[in-house]
């Protein structure tokens, strides 16, 4: 399928996504502004709006995240939430909030730094087309080790409410989201999306081999350090605000690519965009009451995602 | 430290087969034991007892050791009472096979099960007329308890709050509020906003301290409800135990009520 066609439908798709999540109980918002217009009002703005726009900026950026990391490292496993930037950033987060007193714009910092250090850790215990499973293994161990410190940091933490932070941090969230942290996480995650969209000719090129890619004029050493800067600065901006939310920067980069001719580069907007589709969705799908309390997002995320990471085993063996 | 456990026996006079080392293995029983105990009785309360940040009763403790609500913190001190409520279940089958006279305080879920609570304490400690006070006291607060409840909803960082039908909400209908029919656990700021209660309590616990659950508080959702939400401030710490260190509290919450209206 042409690229742009793609693009195009499932950024339909994520039209009637959009105002479903932001006009979610239909019966309940009109209740409330027949009693109290200015009440329902709020709700939309402070509440809905942060929540649906969030939503698709994060789940966007994971599936670019992960169309990026497995066009670069030209393996199907890599993805921020799989190889560690998540947890990297959810740690990031903890220790700037927690111990060095950061407020939200620190946390956010936190988190980026975090990303980026668990991406450079990744890159160099297994840079440079290193095997799949060297590639997997050191990412599997950098987000085991990630999340084992963000339990001890959260044991730590004079937090009256550790437990309930540790799920959130861990499984993430877009419940109670407002409009200060759309307004720190959006412009990052647009601008560096951007930034990561323009890139996707030079990952094309670098699918062909490293050689074909440099005699096409590709810098691949800048190339490399850009992808990662801004994919980890993308990717920490999110978890900040959402906590790290698993599989969707794993499941969807398999989803688009083979509809869009195995090119990695042409994957990324679509990638985008059908994460963009797949969070909105979750986070509708976790508003479904559950013994009265609302899920959190990663659980639902990792019962899609877990089952097909599987399947991609089964198929590749 | 025995000299003055001595003297405080002489000042004191506990009944004369009461139990002079007592020790406390956890926050629940800590505060009954700190209310309840003679002055020198008490050789050892948990550190949540003796921490200001958990218990408003805290004060009392100062000076004690304080034990991580495990029996081998304690038989040093050789007690010859162990008070627990919750925390390790196996602690006080530990103690008993040490030999050390043992009670276990269940969680109460009901007035009947605190006075019951209170009286099994006070009788262990030879205590009974200072246990009969502290019940009266709370007999009193809940007689005088307001014949009009308002719609309520006590809510600590993180939208964390409690079940209308608990013993939580019987010493909120105390002070003259109802605890609106709410799941319990978490409630979301968008079931609070489309169905305010007339007074939202907000339960103070730990203010100072960064997590994402305090920094729900500070929401502007929750800053833009309507004037006629009336907030209220209550001490989260007394609201662990749901002992008789509410009764100040749901005290002083009737007086901000009759304040504001």
């Amino acid at each position: 399928m042409n690229p742009r066609r793609l693009s195009l439908l499932l950024g339909l798709a994520l039209v009637p996504l959009a105002l479903a999540s932001l006009f979610w109980d239909p019966a309940m918002l009109h209740s409330v502004a027949a009693r109290d217009p200015g009440l329902a009002r709020t709700i939309l703005i402070e509440l809905r709006l942060p929540r649906t726009l969030l939503a698709l900026l994060i789940g966007g950026s994971l599936g670019l995240g992960g169309a990026a990391m497995q066009g670069l490292l030209r393996n199907p496993l890599a993805s921020p939430d799989v190889l560690g930037p998540s947890t990297g950033a959810s740690l990031g987060a903890i220790v700037a909030g927690y111990f060095l007193g950061g407020g939200v714009f620190g946390v956010a910092l936190g988190g980026m730094a975090g990303a980026l250090l668990a991406l450079a850790l990744l890159l160099a215990l297994a840079g440079r087309g290193a095997a799949t499973n060297t590639l997997v293994l050191a990412g599997v161990a950098i987000s085991a080790l990630g999340g084992a410190l963000v339990n001890l940091a959260l044991s730590l933490a004079p937090s009256p409410y550790a437990l309930y932070d540790v799920m959130f941090w861990l499984l993430g969230s877009l419940a109670d989201r407002s409009l200060p942290q759309l307004a720190l996480a959006g412009p990052i995650i647009l601008i560096a999306g951007g930034f990561l969209l323009a890139r996707g000719p030079q990952l094309d090129s670098l699918a062909l081999g490293e050689d074909v890619a440099a005699s096409l004029g590709v810098n691949i050493a800048r190339l490399r350090w850009l992808v990662v800067v801004t994919t980890g600065i993308m990717v920490g901006a999110g978890v900040a605000v959402a906590g790290s939310i698993g599989f969707i920067g794993l499941v969807v980069p398999h989803l688009v690519r083979p509809l869009v001719g195995n090119r990695p580069g042409a994957a990324m907007l679509p990638g985008a965009l059908a994460g963009a589709a797949l969070l909105t969705a979750a986070d509708l799908a976790v508003r479904l009451p559950v013994n009265g309390q609302e899920l959190k997002l990663g659980v639902l995320t990792a019962l899609i995602g877990a089952p097909f990471f599987l399947w991609l085993v089964v198929k590749d063996r | 430290m025995k000299a003055l456990a001595a003297l405080a026996l002489l000042v004191a006079a506990p009944a004369a087969a009461a139990p002079l080392r007592v020790a406390s293995l956890n926050l629940c029983s800590d505060e009954l034991a700190l209310l309840l105990a003679a002055p020198g009785q008490l050789v050892s309360i948990s550190r949540l007892g003796a921490d200001p940040a958990e218990t408003p009763l805290s004060a009392r403790a100062r000076g004690l050791p304080s034990n991580r609500g495990r029996v081998t913190d304690i038989v040093q001190l050789s007690p010859d009472l162990v008070v627990t409520s919750g925390g390790d279940p196996t602690a006080a089958a530990t103690a008993r096979r040490l030999g050390i006279a043992t009670i276990e305080l269940p969680q109460p879920h009901s007035f009947n099960a605190l006075r019951v609570n209170i009286r099994t304490l006070s009788k262990a400690l030879g205590r009974t007329a200072t246990g009969e006070t502290v019940i009266a006291n709370i007999n009193a607060t809940l007689a005088s308890a307001p014949a009009h409840r308002a719609s309520a909803l006590l809510v600590a960082g993180g939208g964390v709050t409690i079940e209308p039908n608990g013993l939580a909400a019987a010493w909120l209908a105390a002070a003259g509020l109802r605890q609106q029919p709410v799941p319990r656990g978490q409630i979301s700021l968008e079931s609070i906003l489309s169905n305010p209660p007339q007074y939202l309590v907000i339960s103070e616990y730990r203010v100072a301290q960064a997590s994402t659950n305090q920094r729900w508080l500070a929401h502007p959702a929750l800053a833009a409800l309507p004037p006629s939400v009336r907030r209220l401030r209550t001490d989260g710490r007394a609201w662990t135990c749901l002992g008789p260190s509410l009764v100040p509290e749901i005290i002083r919450l009737r007086a901000a009520m009759a304040a504001r209206r």
